[in-house]
């Protein structure tokens, strides 16, 4: 029984679980209004659309790399969807899917320049990032959207049952199929194979290329599902979608304690981080502390994360090397 | 290699090109004020450029450039307007500020063992967010005149004076590479740090060293914005200092600095800033749509990794690399 | 005998190397065929050829007659080629099971992988080896030896007809290694052709049936039955020449005075009780096994890795050596490190860079600046005394052949004018030539006053070089003797002083 508990606290998700309980209680004892309906409500809404953004950079961090571009592929993705259900009357299932392709091929955009050329992620995606806004802003010009139609307004915004918003039901489905493809699909295991190893990936006959080109478009595929849930919750496309993803979608997965070299995340771990930092940006809100100051928490979070990440790694490397 | 094989070369041409092309293609571009406003937003994309270059050598990155850029601004405006300093005084501790923030951030890497990626995407978070919070997200207006009129001063009637500030820095940096030991030993800690510390180079803190270094470039580069604008305004560098991130990469990039650190290129760096601000400024006064410049700068770097790509396996092929 | 695998005058040059050099090999199928050769003859090269990680430049491949040559591991793997490197490849955080069958997880779009198959099927090839591991254990978990018996198992289960082990039992026990050779030798005669590289030439003469040797990147022998072939051709073969020694004088330090000290010295990697006394215009040999622990000692010796009990004494006073930029500069020993490519040098710089490291504050002590005329004064004499080989001295130090870039990497420290120098398996490879001039240099180095601690895996080139010798086991000083240039004697009494069991 004792080995077993010891398993689960040594597991990544624990530490964060902690945290939200004990915290949460914190806050809850000091706020009741913390776990109001309302507040509650609003918490799930921020939590859904981050979770998939998070999901989004987590794959990639899966494979080793980093996607600078995770909010320019969301923001572009989020004005095509309202663009093409205002200017060409689409039906909204029609203009999302459209809005996924979109997302998916520019995931695949990056990951084949990526895989054909060896050059690092961090710059290629730092160029796309900048075409992607780029091609944004062109289209709309820095204006947004405004005419979303009401059933996607409503999906956005009203609850399933109460205090659950429908907008959870995308974020659900989408947690669940990608802890799928990490663990029981292969190129799932492929992605975090060439994260693990990459050298041990290709000698035992994995094609790097294409594991890399497949992580970059899922990778495209959630920034954009992202950034049609937050239409939807905005009710509105706006071109300054995905602006401030960058910082979010790193510090949720390494909270969750995903390895930065690769080959190792986990996604209850990551869905966890997105649920504290969610928690703490709130009761920044409660406390009416300085909301600017959320920045601060979200990047010592983040090298608190790394902190702890780092021994670990450091510990899980020393012990391959004993004889 | 012949000259004209190199990098800066294409470079070179590449300006005198588009510069000729834009000259004759519209009235605008080669009028007095034009230049000079060019020239203005070269010195400072010159020298973002510069203080990225200067982490990129080690073979690391700083995404902290904006966020210490404007935070040693901000510092610099308080203490002339809050604490009514000098202004020499303010700027010197602003860019102590700056090298301070930058050292920080290599102490963070130093010790952690992470890679600068993660550390200054952290940090970039922290200092910009504590910035707004301490600022109140308010300007810093009420400078002393000196600084706008530092900024409006024109060369020859045209050339802005920023620029020598930025070919200063250029001669500065320069013979630190070339001509000290602590330049020389900050490209072999950025070319190979397990060769470099067994050849007794203190690597930690070398690295360090550069990270201050940049902050301190950073520093100026914010300072010479605040010259421009007359103000110290917090959203200077966009939304967490990211709008800089893009150009912070370019000018090295194009230049010929290796991502993977150990070579350098100063002239390739300031030749790469110049060419893109001028490439931006031509496409705006052609009336090309400001919202595609974005696209297009992005497109730059693509490209430029890719015949940067081309080019060294073109000489490694022919045993010259 | 018809061959399964042949390759025919392979020729392969990377940047300023010769790897191959008209190499040929003929593997027969139901054959166990050994190939020798010391460090840098090219057996590596040959192996990365033959399984699709380096094209040759010229030469054939053959199998069963018909010419092939493969794009990547993916096709070797495919057309019945298994491999089994020298280096752990594995994929530490997924289990035994999965990095088996990684390339045959199963599963599609549709279906999931069926995880109780794969574990199934991977039992059964770790039952083939006799290895009682659970293959849902982590593979991180398991002991370097087990990770390379688990691997020798994934490369079993591709079934392949051609199977090429690099150095498969390093890391092996005797038990270990006594199960993996009766299968190997069941695998012969089931027709399976392997191909066998060891530096352990009493197993190679136990189990191989034919033998090709490679020296210098070409063919000592190709494909010779074992039959004849006793140690000594073997050795003659590898080396080009009887292990005869050269006849060095012997020289007796035991007046001089010690220059490095090593009382009951501790690291923090693992080494303990370790003494050791370096005398003045001395070569010191520490000879041990891979794994032994010397170039971790030598990399706390010169501060990289901390002493955590005991003292260091240099030129007789007590020595605090907290980084290499101390070791250096207050305590003049410098280091030549064995990872030429990766510690010693930096390949993307030149000549002139690499090999003033040291002295650059020297050189700008007296304004703090230094050009590239001062550097080329201080360096360029050396490069022409040791006859470095190369365009000039803005050449990039990648582009040189091995034995020029080693020659740098002693030019480092004799610019720096280092009292102590610790040399790391120097010789690794470099052609013969300037392993001689190496040679001759350390003695003359130490004749002039420098003191030498040589550590070598080379046992002719420690007894041809070293004064006295050291054995180390395990990151413990085994014992001690004083060199007589008897080779079978020093090698007796060494192997002696390793295996026993006290240190």
């Amino acid at each position: 029984m004792n080995a077993r508990i010891l398993r689960y606290l040594q597991s990544d998700w624990a530490g964060p679980f902690l945290i939200i309980a004990i915290g949460g209680g914190a806050i809850a004892l000091l706020k009741p209004t913390f776990l109001s309906a309302f507040n509650i409500q609003v918490l799930l809404l921020a939590i859904s659309v981050n979770a998939v953004i998070a999901l989004s950079q987590m794959i990639i961090i899966g494979i080793g790399q980093m996607n600078l571009s995770v909010g320019a592929i969301g923001g572009l993705a989020a004005i095509s969807f309202a663009g093409m259900m205002q200017v060409w009357e689409l039906p909204p299932l029609i203009a999302a899917i459209l809005a996924l392709l979109i997302g998916f091929g520019g995931g695949l955009a990056n990951g084949f320049i990526i895989a054909r050329t060896g050059i690092s992620a961090f710059v290629i995606t730092l160029a796309s990032l900048s075409i992607f806004k780029g091609i944004n802003l062109g289209i709309t010009k820095a204006q947004p959207f405004y005419h979303i139609p009401d059933s996607v307004k409503a999906f956005g915004n009203t609850v399933m049952f109460d205090p659950i918003p429908w907008l959870v039901l995308p974020m659900v489905v989408t947690v669940l199929l990608v802890f799928y493809l990490l663990t029981r699909q292969r190129v799932g295991r492929y992605i975090l194979a060439v994260g693990g190893n990459l050298h041990a990936a290709e000698l035992s006959g994995i094609s790097v290329k294409s594991t890399i080109m497949w992580a970059h478009a899922i990778s495209g595929i959630l920034a954009a599902m992202a950034g049609i849930m937050l239409v939807a919750r905005l009710q509105l496309g706006q071109p300054s979608i995905g602006d401030d993803w960058l910082i979010l979608s790193f510090a949720a997965p390494v909270i969750g304690g995903a390895v930065l070299a690769g080959g190792h995340v986990s996604v209850a771990g990551t869905v966890l981080g997105v649920v504290i930092v969610a928690i703490i940006t709130q009761a920044l809100v409660l406390f009416e502390i300085d909301p600017f100051l959320v920045q601060v928490v979200l990047g010592g979070l983040i090298l608190w994360a790394v902190g702890i990440n780092r021994l670990r790694e450091v510990r899980f490397q020393k012990s391959l090397k004993r004889i | 290699m012949r000259f004209y094989q190199t990098n800066e070369f294409g470079l070179f041409a590449l300006i005198l090109l588009f510069g000729a092309f834009f000259a004759m293609a519209t009235p605008g571009f080669a009028s007095v004020f034009n230049v000079f406003s060019l020239t203005r937003i070269m010195s400072i994309d010159i020298m973002i450029g510069f203080s990225m270059m200067v982490v990129i050598v080690t073979g690391g990155l700083n995404l902290a450039v904006g966020a210490i850029g404007v935070s040693a601004a901000m510092a610099c405006g308080w203490l002339i307007e809050a604490v009514g300093l000098p202004y020499p005084i303010a700027i010197l501790s602003a860019l102590a500020f700056g090298a301070s923030l930058g050292a920080l951030n290599g102490v963070l890497i130093v010790r952690s063992g992470l890679h600068s990626f993660i550390i200054t995407l952290a940090t970039m978070s922290i200092f910009f967010g504590l910035m707004i919070y301490l600022t109140h997200a308010q300007a810093f207006r009420v400078l002393v005149p000196e600084f706008a009129q530092f900024g409006k001063l024109r060369l020859f009637g045209t050339v802005s004076a920023l620029l020598i500030v930025s070919c200063v820095f250029a001669i500065g940096l320069s013979v630190l590479y070339r001509f000290t030991p602590l330049g020389r030993q900050m490209l072999a800690a950025g070319a190979n740090a397990a060769a470099a510390e067994l050849s007794g180079i203190r690597v930690n803190r070398t690295y360090i060293i550069c990270h201050a270094l940049s902050g301190a470039l950073a520093g100026a580069a914010a300072l010479m914005v605040v010259a421009r604008n007359g103000a110290a305004i917090p959203s200077m560098a966009g939304h967490l200092g990211q709008d800089w991130l893009l150009p912070a990469f370019l000018g090295p990039v194009l230049g010929g600095t290796l991502l993977m650190g150990g070579r350098v290129s100063l002239l390739g760096t300031l030749l790469g800033s110049a060419l893109v601000t001028m490439l931006t400024n031509g496409l705006l006064q052609l009336r090309v749509g400001e919202f595609w410049i974005q696209a297009m700068l992005g497109a730059i770097l693509l490209f430029a990794v890719l015949l940067d790509l081309a080019r060294r396996s073109y000489l490694q092929r022919r045993g010259i690399y | 005998m018809k061959s399964l695998l042949e390759a025919q005058k392979i020729s392969k040059s990377f940047p300023g190397v010769k790897a191959l050099s008209d190499v040929s090999i003929h593997l027969a199928a139901g054959s166990i065929h050994a190939l020798l050769g010391e460090n840098g003859a090219g057996k590596s090269t040959l192996i990365k050829i033959i399984t699709g990680i380096h094209r040759p430049d010229s030469g054939e491949l053959l199998l069963d007659g018909k010419p092939f040559h493969f794009n990547g591991p993916r096709e070797a793997i495919a057309a019945g080629i298994g491999v089994v490197h020298q280096e752990r490849n594995l994929i530490p955080r997924f289990s035994i099971g999965e990095n088996i069958l990684l390339d045959r997880l199963g599963g599609s779009l549709l279906k999931p992988i069926d995880y109780d198959s794969v574990y199934q099927e991977a039992k059964h090839w770790l039952d083939l080896l006799e290895l009682d591991l659970d293959p849902r254990t982590q593979v991180s978990q398991l002991s370097v030896a087990k990770m390379q018996l688990v691997e020798i198992a994934k490369a079993l289960s591709l079934q392949s007809r051609v199977l090429l082990l690099d150095e498969p039992t390093a890391s092996l026990t005797s038990h270990e290694t006594v199960a993996l050779f009766s299968l190997l030798k069941k695998l012969r005669n089931d027709g399976v052709s392997i191909l066998f590289v060891s530096h352990k030439l009493e197993e190679v003469q136990e189990i191989c049936d034919t033998v090709t040797v490679l020296r210098d990147g070409r063919n000592a022998c190709d494909s010779q039955p074992m039959t004849n072939l006793g140690r000594q051709d073997l050795v003659r073969l590898m080396i080009g020449r009887n292990e005869q020694i050269p006849n060095a004088d012997l020289r007796d330090h035991s007046t001089a005075e010690p220059v490095l000290e090593l009382f009951e010295v501790a690291t923090e990697l693992g080494h303990a009780n370790i003494n050791l006394t370096l005398r003045k215009g001395e070569i010191l040999g520490i000879y041990g096994l891979v794994g032994a622990g010397r170039t971790e000692l030598a990399k706390s010796i010169i501060g990289r890795y901390r002493v955590t009990q005991g003292d260091v004494l240099v030129n007789g006073q007590k020595a605090r050596i907290n980084s290499v930029a101390d070791a250096i500069d207050t305590y003049s020993i410098g280091y030549v490190s064995e990872d030429r490519k990766q510690e010693g040098l930096i390949l993307i710089h030149s000549v002139l860079d690499n090999a003033s490291i040291p002295i650059w504050k020297r050189l700008a002590a007296r304004f703090g600046i230094l050009t590239d005329k001062d550097v080329t004064a201080a360096i360029s004499p050396l490069v022409n005394m040791l006859e470095v080989r190369t365009p000039s001295l803005q050449q990039l130090v990648g582009l040189l052949s091995g034995g020029n870039q080693q020659k740098i990497s002693l030019i480092k420290w004799l610019a720096a004018n280092v009292h102590i120098l610790i040399v790391d398996e120097p010789s690794v490879g470099i052609d013969i030539k300037t392993k001689a001039y190496i040679h001759e240099l350390l003695r003359k180095l130490s004749d002039e006053g420098t003191s030498v601690l040589l550590i070598t895996s080379d046992l002719p080139e420690m007894v041809a070089l070293a004064d006295r010798i050291l054995a180390m086991d395990q990151y413990r000083v085994k014992g001690e003797i004083v060199n007589s240039r008897n080779y079978d004697e020093m090698s007796e009494k060494i192997m002696g002083y390793i295996h026993s069991s006290k240190g």
